[in-house]
């Protein structure tokens, strides 16, 4: 699945750099990502991925450098236009409505309409089967439909809004931080979800600075320190407390460049 | 990992009356039977439920009701309007400058009314959305300035603070009767006649039923009511307004335009207001400065008893018109019981507390709020 | 989470429960002493009186008295009803609820003649009988159908106080208005500013019900208005904090001031001679009067036979000790 050699790459972000003012908050960032590859982006706080994320995401344009989407060279304007060309992002707290039902969250901004009496109305009997069995193929057992989202575990929101992006036909999934604040259990049914994600062809980018999550279901690894990559390494040449080095700052650098096989 | 759907023993199944049962609406249909009951059993002979009565509680609450709705929706979108009971008196007084000091035709009056303070409820929404700053605040600034506006506009042209003579200047005209005019006479000419409502006994309407139609505030009253429960749960727009409420951010995230929906419901609602407002002048003939006082608060509240989340998000119009038959019961009915007026409000307060209590669980127990 | 959602189930049945039972013992606790005291009247007939006056208004105190004295006396069911913000349009409605409960007799005063009007001819086509009191004319109880109109005609008693005042000297006047929403009210600067033979202009202030918001305003037009030479204020809610400002600027005793209506701080006042003189339109009879003249209609069909003035009477430091003793209760 992480054959590089027989995909083009989805995404190609070259040299990005993003200023804030005199703040530097990215300084030449590099990342390919390919369909059906879970890239783990890895860093600790302040390293910079919010900022990334959000340019790849449309939130913000780069300074400098440029993004390949599908080959060509793409400048979104607004998150709307990235998420129409199907690059959708899950964010970790702003993703679902605790006081509205699964399956009016699921379809939010989405909303299916038939026609009665010459009115658009909204579509429950359509919305509440998808969003029944989108959830089944996810392992989600709902109560039905109506049930609210507050009702749900952290991990199952997670799901349910990976599930929906998913749904509307997103070719990107990047996802903030899915984990950071879920138990185990949850934290497995959301690692096991982004594998179903990923064998769709999807391409998941997946940010977290937990090495154990990042380990369980990445395919590659990028690291980001202080605005940088770090490098990309495959799945199989690197270990957790590389990485973990990496993320820490970088002293390792050196002696870990061998180990990251030319990639840098 | 839960790779396939399997059934989860620790969620109970919930039997089919019991999710009938808890609904949004569920403390307002249990404390509109309450409040009945509780009439029933000590006002039943006092005329409260005699068609008079009847009538006369039915109008307070359809009152109630029309500003209700918008005030519900408002809310549930996560805004408040507390410039509802300003703008009552405001539209009324345009109403009168323009039919009556001006002699512009009513059905360009009203219509003029009507454009004039949807507009200022859209300036309200606009300057909540772009500013950023609490809906409170910016609708208090409004609160002032159109009670201001309806005292200084009357004093400096007619110099008196209340206009008469409405209802002769919408004599023949063609849309006034939408809001003063009266459904059913017919019938309830003839319910006087078999008996079943009480006559005039004396003056000009001797021999007429003292009931003798059902207002256009009542019709407003329950097309506005289903208007809004259908917007609220059958449309999109409806899922629109629940996610503004719920978590704007979130909405934003997903595609939904906040701000629009956000302004709308702020028109929406001054639209509310200026029905409220065009039936009583079309009612009672004048309009006063001192109309509407502190109407924004009975609205909330009737909203609040009817199961809406004052924070947004959450709520129904349906329960908030049982609200708004609540308010309006128990305010007419305790004078029917013969309660000192004074005490109205503990009772009020009572029931406020209660319903609000009630409708805790049963939010807690349907969205899994901690 | 589903155990959450479990235990929040099972508890909530109980909880709701418990809830209701209190909604239900709340209810009944403060309803059944309210029943009680509703019913113990011996006679039977009963009289509503519905006035425009908001909560905050304390003038009406004596009214509450003056029908609760008459009651007792004649032994009739007597209740005071009022829209608590003041708001006229909900005052019809109070009205048409009396109506509906079919007492034997409405008293209530004409605050707007076109909202009143009818709900009150209603009332009166349906068989009750009517008396106006307190605001309105002579001429609106007729055509609305009561029985008479007990009161003082407000721009006549304004009228009489501007004649006086200007015997008095004054020259130029600020009349503090409390209730700019009710024209009636506003109807005695009228009357008081052509009895003084000048034009109102902008001597009437509309000075809000906030105690400190009118003692402000008054200091302020005050300074602003240095030739100003006498005070008109049309009831103790402007008088009393009209009164601290002129203490406070030291013009207490030396400017003119009248004022309409009488109260606990309204005869200090006027003992001390801050205040000249007080109109009282004497609201005990308003109130008393109108119940004995229905009991005594609905007993024996007897009726005087013109409308009632209860007012104005001017009340000056002499001959203060009645009103001093009653003020505020039955004065």
């Amino acid at each position: 699945m992480n054959t590089r050699s027989t995909h083009e790459p989805i995404i190609r972000m070259q040299n990005i750099e993003k200023h804030f003012g005199s703040v530097i908050a990215l300084a030449g960032v590099s990342i390919e990502v390919y369909p059906g590859e879970c890239h783990c982006l890895l860093g600790d706080n302040g390293a910079g991925k919010s900022t990334f994320i959000k340019t790849m995401s449309g939130v913000h344009k780069p300074t400098n450098g440029e993004i390949l989407f599908g080959g060509r060279p793409m400048n979104f304007e607004s998150p709307r236009d990235a998420m129409d060309a199907g690059i959708a992002t899950v964010h970790q707290h702003l993703a679902m409505i605790p006081l509205m039902s699964v399956s009016r969250n699921f379809f939010m901004g989405n909303e299916p309409v038939k026609k009665v009496l010459g009115f658009n109305l909204f579509d429950h009997d359509y919305a509440n089967k998808i969003t029944m069995e989108e959830m089944r193929k996810m392992g989600i057992n709902l109560r039905g439909p109506d049930q609210a989202v507050g009702t749900l575990s952290g991990g199952e929101r997670q799901t349910v809004a990976i599930a929906r992006a998913v749904h509307f036909g997103a070719k990107v999934l990047i996802l903030d931080e899915p984990t950071s604040a879920l138990g185990v259990r949850q934290t497995a049914n959301v690692l096991a979800t982004i594998d179903k994600v990923r064998k769709q062809d999807i391409a998941v980018v997946f940010i977290t600075h937990n090495v154990r999550h990042a380990m369980a279901v990445g395919d590659r690894f990028t690291v980001l320190n202080r605005g940088q990559t770090l490098g990309t390494a495959q799945r199989g040449q690197i270990t957790p407390e590389e990485l973990q080095d990496m993320m820490a700052g970088g002293q390792e650098m050196v002696a870990l460049e061998g180990s990251l096989g030319g990639t840098v | 990992m839960v790779d396939t759907a399997q059934t989860d023993e620790r969620i109970k199944e919930i039997s089919p009356l019991r999710k009938a049962l808890i609904r949004p609406e569920l403390g307002g249909i249990v404390g509109t039977i309450a409040v009945f009951v509780l009439f029933l059993l000590f006002a039943s002979d006092s005329g409260m439920f005699a068609s008079q009565g009847v009538l006369n509680w039915s109008l307070v609450s359809a009152q109630f009701m029309i500003i209700a709705v918008g005030a519900c929706l408002l809310m549930i979108a996560g805004e408040f309007d507390l410039s509802v009971g300003s703008m009552i008196g405001f539209a009324g007084m345009m109403v009168a400058v323009f039919g009556v000091v001006l002699g512009w035709p009513m059905w360009l009056t009203i219509l003029t009314t009507f454009a004039i303070c949807m507009a200022i409820g859209a300036l309200n929404g606009w300057i909540v959305v772009k500013t950023g700053l609490p809906s409170f605040i910016v609708t208090l600034a409004f609160l002032f300035i159109l009670r201001g506006f309806t005292i200084f506009i009357p004093q400096t042209i007619e110099r008196k603070t209340i206009i008469g003579g409405i209802r002769d200047a919408a004599e023949g005209d063609w849309l006034a009767p939408i809001f003063g005019g009266k459904i059913g006479q017919p019938l309830f000419q003839w319910l006087g006649d078999i008996g079943v409502i009480d006559v005039f006994e004396r003056g000009s309407r001797a021999g007429q039923p003292v009931v003798d139609g059902v207002p256009m505030l009542i019709v407003w009253a329950i097309a506005l009511v289903i208007f809004g429960h259908i917007l609220l749960t059958k449309t999109r727009f409806g899922n629109w307004i629940f996610a503004s409420g719920g978590d704007a951010e979130a909405a934003r995230n997903s595609g939904v335009p906040v701000n629009r929906v956000k302004i709308l419901m702020f028109v929406f609602t001054a639209f509310c207001a200026t029905v409220f407002a065009t039936c009583q002048v079309m009612e009672f003939g004048s309009a006063g400065a001192d109309r509407g006082l502190l109407k924004e608060f009975e609205a909330i509240i009737a909203v609040v008893i009817g199961g809406a989340l004052l924070t947004g998000g959450y709520g129904s119009v349906l329960g908030a018109a049982l609200g708004a038959l609540i308010f309006g019961v128990v305010q007419q009915g305790l004078f029917f019981a013969g309660v000192e007026s004074s005490l109205f409000r503990v009772f009020l307060g009572i029931i406020l507390l209660a319903a609000v209590i009630l409708n805790t669980y049963i939010r807690r127990i349907i969205t899994g709020e901690r | 989470m589903p155990s959450l959602s479990m235990r929040v189930e099972d508890s909530w049945e109980e909880r709701m429960k418990s809830t209701l039972k209190a909604l239900l013992m709340a209810a009944v606790v403060v309803a059944a002493p309210m029943m009680a005291t509703s019913s113990a009247s011996a006679e039977g007939e009963k009289y509503i009186l519905v006035s425009h006056a908001p909560d905050s208004d304390t003038w009406w105190n004596t009214i509450k008295n003056g029908i609760a004295l008459a009651g007792e006396q004649v032994g009739a069911e007597v209740e005071y009803r009022n829209p608590p913000t003041g708001d006229i349009a909900d005052m019809a409605r109070i009205i048409e609820q009396a109506a509906a409960s079919s007492p034997d007799g409405i008293i209530t005063t004409l605050a707007d003649y076109d909202v009143l009007k009818g709900p009150i001819t209603n009332a009166v086509d349906q068989g009750i009988d009517v008396i106006i009191m307190n605001t309105g004319t002579p001429d609106q109880a007729r055509e609305v159908g009561a029985l008479m109109y007990v009161g003082q005609p407000e721009y006549d008693a304004g009228f009489a106080a501007g004649l006086r005042a200007k015997g008095e000297g004054v020259t130029k006047f600020l009349c503090v208005n409390h209730a700019i929403q009710q024209p009636t009210v506003g109807e005695r600067c009228r009357g008081y500013a052509d009895g003084l033979g000048i034009d109102l202009g902008d001597a009437m202030m509309d000075s809000g019900t906030d105690p400190s918001e009118i003692k402000n305003k008054v200091l302020a037009y005050l300074s602003a208005n240095q030739d100003v030479d006498g005070i008109l204020t049309l009831g103790p809610v402007s008088a009393d904090p009209t009164i601290a400002a002129l203490k406070e600027n030291g013009m207490a005793g030396s400017i003119h001031f009248g004022t309409f209506d009488l109260g606990e701080e309204i005869v200090k006042g006027i003992k001390d001679g801050t205040i000249n003189w007080g109109i009282d339109q004497q609201p005990f009879l308003q109130a008393y009067l109108p119940v004995v003249i229905l009991a005594n209609w609905d007993r024996y069909g007897v009726l005087p036979g013109n409308n009632i003035n209860s007012g104005p009477g001017f009340v000056t430091k002499d001959g203060l000790t009645k009103v001093e003793k009653f003020a505020g209760e039955y004065r």
